[in-house]
């Protein structure tokens, strides 16, 4: 059989070298067409029709909630696979849509959005129903997969408006009271370090793009705001953004706060042993901490994100998060898009993610549902973590736009601003650098740049 | 100089070993050995201690030291439970996909390593020389193309887009054709040919037992390239099923350094098993040691 | 690819082996093609025609924006006047002399030591040396990272532990070390066995009338040892060259540790991964992937133009 099979592709491999990329590529390419309209009738005529999908996911446990969907939809058997996540995961999920080996649908964050929607690869949503769920979705989830022109890109899966985890009695030991405001945190800062130097106050992550992009979104830099289509604006020296890096770079400077890179075991390690009292943070953080720094548990406490206006109402941003979008390449775009909205707004199913994989949810059902916001996890001393968090997202800003190449803009960040971070330096001066880079790379592949 | 190896040299071997006996050992020399030996086993040593604390322990206690639980068990039994079990998975396959290959890839160099230190023809020095030369090109940044030329010969998200090309080994080949000139003495050929037999009869019957250590050396080599092997079954592979242990373990690695939900606990898990995914390999070592190190002995001297 | 060539002359040129054998080579071609054929088949299918087809694919260029065409060599002339491809490839040639005369060294030093029966214990060490080639890299990586911990890495609690000043593994100083220590630790017992096991193969005989004259143990070693082992150090050598300027995987890893250290074009190698798979510039990634084949190449080619001359000399 070997032989056999082998002897096989090897034939197949002199001819597919002799076709060209060119052939090649159009084969990834060949997408199906796609109805734009859609009746209900067609609709149940495909969920009745016995249909296999595949969904690639690294929500672990998703099982669970995939075992709703093929209860209610019988006909329908959803694959599931994981196959990875973060850079990995969209290295797979580019290389298979080119090969047309692409799932029916995929999980991707909300920041991938556009740099999926640019090049064609994401399904709208609209011709199977979704804009008949909108309103089940929290705004600023449902805001963040609308397209330029009002095309649903993705269903919100989870999110991460974002807070701040405090260790309650670090802070209090040293008679330190909580930021409300950044300017109340740079003076804590200070104030720990005089009052413990193995301690600091919080730690900017540098290298981690999603996080920059959250103080940004809070301050009003919208960095690539107006960008539409083929054509992308970038600002990256506005007043808001220097603000923004301005503030930290001089707390980096005076060692007022550490700079350690995160999601790694000296990271781990940090909290652990009590090297950060805060951590500037999001709705997932408090599940994740509760894991990665276990040896801490009952110290932690949640409130808002520090305010730059003391007088307006609070404002916050959104890191991470994710959603689930059908691929452009399916042949089977209604089961896939059934299945997308009921993974992700069935009650049942929206409630077992929250309660379940621990993901912080984005329909209303869920965020004002009291069996989630009324949990009071230990780790957190009891408090409604839950509640906090759902409280804080009612606040979020809606302006921030994420570029359609949003990878490549964090790589570019992590060698200029982020790198000026790290050692210490002049991080405002990098944010020109950043600029370039992106304008560079933008007009490289073939975009329209207009500056600010 | 070089013209020493023909397979006596386990002969002289054995007059060696009984020169060195009459040897004083030296103090300096040994401690300086022993130095680099702990150097060489320190990492694994805190590979062993991680694998006995529990993820609270791992951040919060001295990394060279054990902690006061001693969940190693646990750890063991939780590695191999995760996910209905996929560990046990992804060893099995890491196993199957090394041990076609390396049996395979050894099979493959020592016919052609033969072919081409034995047979003259035209395209000879060309084909050897393409193969040597085709490996300098990294590959990591051309998965795109090699995934879609995979694909389209139907490998792609299948074990043999994994296997079929573990069976090119390069160095093996370069080691074979040279071990079979100076391990395969032409008049032994010569004398088969005047019996009458075949060409191949003479290769599996006569050369390939004087290849034995020579293929065992390439074995070892090809399953130790395949066993570690990381990016071609990541790009070419979606299926967590058919994954290696290397690329399960890095996906859970991954898991648990991304935010969302509760994946801080899977840190011990891809602690103990590297742990446990060492173990067969350097079983193999001690296993085949003898073989694989008369292998190389007469292959690396002729170069 | 120059290798074998000079190879095969130079043992012709030592007289390695007797012409006759050379000329011993039955005009059987079609046989000789069977032997290669399985082999030259998987090859040609799972190798060379992916690069071949991703040797064409580099004289285009496909845009997020405009989508693709024809440009020629475009993309290897923007690979010549691309700063970051030169600096990895600078830093890559450092990392060379650093890394590898150091893990030769190292490896030659142990094969030696094994091979003089002037230790104890030599069995555990041999062992020892080689089992870190059985530990995948990915893995010796992940230890390594934390073993390097800047805070409450083992090796810093132990130098604070002592009053020492610890170093800091993962700063932009010692990366390029930092990296080296872990391609050694995972290479040095590999080389070593090649080494070692080409001594084993050395007949007593010569350098018994040595050691009866009064030859100390290192004077052997220096003078009749070592160059024998010229072949066997060749071999590791070539395959060196080509490993330290693919480096991938341990600068790639150790990314999450110090991602202001480890930039996106830190080793050429992760340089082309990271525009082929972050700034989607595929065809621009494959231009550089030949470039940096192009440089191996004439690495090894010059390396073996130099050792042949002095060996002729």
């Amino acid at each position: 059989m070997t032989v056999r099979f082998s002897r096989r592709a090897a034939a197949k491999g002199l001819t597919a070298a002799a076709v060209s990329p060119l052939a090649l590529t159009a084969c990834g390419n060949r997408r199906p067409e796609h109805p734009t309209d859609l009746s209900q009738s067609d609709i149940d005529k495909a969920m009745d029709t016995p249909t296999e999908i595949s969904y690639w996911t690294w929500t672990p446990g998703i099982e669970r909630e995939v075992a709703m969907f093929e209860e209610a939809y019988p006909a329908i058997k959803v694959n599931v696979v994981n196959a990875g996540q973060g850079g990995g995961h969209y290295a797979k999920l580019r290389t298979a849509l080119r090969a047309g080996d692409a799932p029916d649908a995929a999980q991707i964050e909300f920041y991938m959005i556009p740099s999926f929607a640019i090049t064609d690869d994401l399904v709208d949503l609209r011709p199977y129903g979704a804009d008949a769920i909108a309103d089940k979705f929290a705004d600023f989830a449902w805001g963040k997969v609308l397209g330029e022109n009002g095309e649903v890109w993705a269903m919100p899966q989870d999110a991460g408006p974002m807070g701040m985890l405090y260790r309650e009695d670090i802070l209090s030991e040293h008679g330190i009271e909580v930021p409300q405001t950044w300017d109340a945190f740079a003076e804590a800062a200070a104030a720990m370090r005089e009052a413990d130097p193995e301690v600091y106050l919080t730690n900017l992550l540098p290298g981690d793009g999603q996080f920059f992009d959250s103080l940004l979104w809070q301050a009003g830099a919208d960095v690539f705001a107006g960008s539409e289509g083929t054509t992308v604006r970038i600002d990256a020296t506005s007043e808001a953004a220097e603000q923004v890096v301005g503030y930290w770079s001089e707390l980096a400077r005076q060692d007022l706060v550490s700079v350690d890179p995160g999601f790694n075991d000296q990271w781990y390690q940090a909290f652990n042993r009590g090297k950060y009292a805060t951590w500037v943070a999001p709705a997932w953080a408090p599940t994740f901490l509760a894991t990665a720094a276990e040896s801490t548990s009952g110290n932690w406490r949640v409130a808002s994100m520090p305010q730059w206006e003391a007088d307006a109402p609070p404002v916050t941003s959104i890191w991470g998060g994710s959603t689930s979008s059908v691929m452009a390449t399916t042949e089977n775009p209604i089961p896939a898009a059934v299945f997308v909205q009921f993974l992700n707004s069935d009650p049942d199913s929206a409630f077992a993610m929250a309660t379940e994989q621990f993901l912080f949810p984005t329909t209303k059902a869920v965020l004002q549902n009291p069996d989630f916001t009324g949990q009071e996890p230990d780790f957190y001393g009891g408090q409604t973590v839950n509640q906090v968090f759902a409280d804080i997202s009612e606040t979020y800003l809606p302006d921030f736009t994420w570029s359609p190449f949003q990878s490549q803009v964090y790589a570019d960040y992590g060698n200029t601003v982020s790198a000026a971070f790290t050692q210490r330096g002049d991080a405002v001066a990098a944010l020109a650098d950043w600029e370039s880079r992106i304008t560079e790379y933008a007009l490289n592949q073939g975009f329209t740049v207009e500056g600010s | 100089m070089t013209a020493v190896t023909l397979p006596e040299s386990s002969e002289t071997k054995r007059q060696r070993r009984s020169l060195g006996h009459t040897k004083r050992p030296s103090t300096i020399l040994t401690v300086a050995a022993l130095a680099a030996a702990a150097y060489f086993l320190l990492p694994l040593f805190w590979l062993f201690v991680s694998s006995t604390k529990t993820t609270g322990d791992l951040f919060s206690t001295f990394g060279l030291w054990f902690a006061g639980d001693f969940s190693l068990f646990g750890n063991i039994s939780r590695t191999l439970t995760q996910e209905d079990g996929v560990f046990l998975q992804w060893m099995g396959n890491t196993l199957l996909y090394a041990v076609t290959a390396a049996g395979g890839g050894a099979l493959l160099a020592a016919l052609a390593g033969y072919g081409f230190a034995k047979y003259r023809f035209k395209a000879n020095r060309m084909m050897f020389l393409g193969v040597l030369g085709a490996i300098m090109v990294p590959a990591t940044a051309l998965a795109i193309p090699t995934y879609l030329v995979f694909s389209e010969m139907g490998l792609a998200g299948t074990r043999w887009a994994i296997i079929l090309p573990s069976l090119v080994n390069p160095f093996g080949l370069f080691l074979m054709r040279i071990y079979t000139e100076s391990a395969v003495p032409d008049s032994l050929i010569e004398a088969a040919r005047i019996d009458g037999a075949g060409e191949f009869r003479i290769f599996f019957q006569v050369v390939l037992r004087l290849l034995a250590p020579g293929f065992v050396t390439v074995l070892l080599f090809t399953l130790v390239a395949t066993w570690n092997n990381y990016f071609l079954p990541l790009i070419m592979l979606n299926d967590p099923k058919l994954f290696p242990i290397t690329v399960g373990l890095a996906r859970w690695q991954g898991q648990a350094a991304a935010g969302g939900g509760a994946t801080g606990d899977l840190i011990p898990l891809v602690i103990t098993g590297s742990l446990l995914s060492i173990i067969p390999l350097v079983i193999a070592f001690l296993f085949l040691q003898r073989y694989w190190q008369s292998g190389l002995v007469t292959g690396s001297i002729k170069q | 690819m120059t290798m074998t060539t000079t190879l095969d002359k130079r043992s012709a040129a030592t007289g390695g082996r007797p012409d006759a054998k050379r000329r011993f080579k039955p005009n059987r071609s079609a046989t000789g093609y069977l032997f290669v054929a399985p082999f030259m088949i998987v090859f040609i299918a799972l190798f060379l025609v992916p690069l071949v087809y991703a040797a064409y694919f580099s004289l285009f260029r496909e845009q997020l924006v405009g989508g693709n065409a024809f440009v020629g060599l475009d993309n290897y002339a923007r690979a010549f006047g691309d700063a970051a491809l030169g600096e990895g490839i600078v830093r890559m040639a450092l990392y060379f002399f650093i890394q590898v005369p150091f893990m030769l060294l190292v490896a030659l030093f142990l094969a030696l030591v094994l091979d003089s029966g002037l230790i104890r214990l030599t069995r555990t060490v041999r062992l020892a040396a080689f089992v870190p080639y059985a530990v995948p890299g990915v893995i010796a990586t992940l230890m390594w990272g934390f073993l390097y911990g800047p805070d409450y890495g083992p090796l810093t609690q132990v130098a604070e532990g002592l009053g020492l000043t610890p170093p800091d593994f993962l700063s932009s100083d010692l990366m390029l070390g930092s990296l080296a220590n872990i391609v050694f630790w995972e290479f040095t017992g590999y080389n070593m066995v090649i080494l070692y096991a080409a001594l084993r193969a050395v007949p007593t005989e010569l350098y018994e009338a040595a050691a009866m004259d009064g030859a100390s143990p290192f004077r052997i070693a220096w003078n009749i040892k070592i160059p024998l082992l010229r072949p066997a150090l060749m071999l590791t050598l070539i395959f060196s060259i080509i490993g330290s300027f693919q480096l991938f995987n341990e600068p790639n890893l150790l990314q999450g540790l110090a991602p202001d250290v480890i930039n996106s074009s830190y080793t050429p190698n992760l340089y082309a991964f990271n525009l082929a798979f972050v700034g989607q510039e595929y065809n621009y990634a494959a231009a550089v992937s030949f470039v940096l084949g192009a440089v191996i190449l004439a690495g090894s080619y010059l390396f073996i133009l130099l050792t042949n001359r002095r060996s002729r000399s």
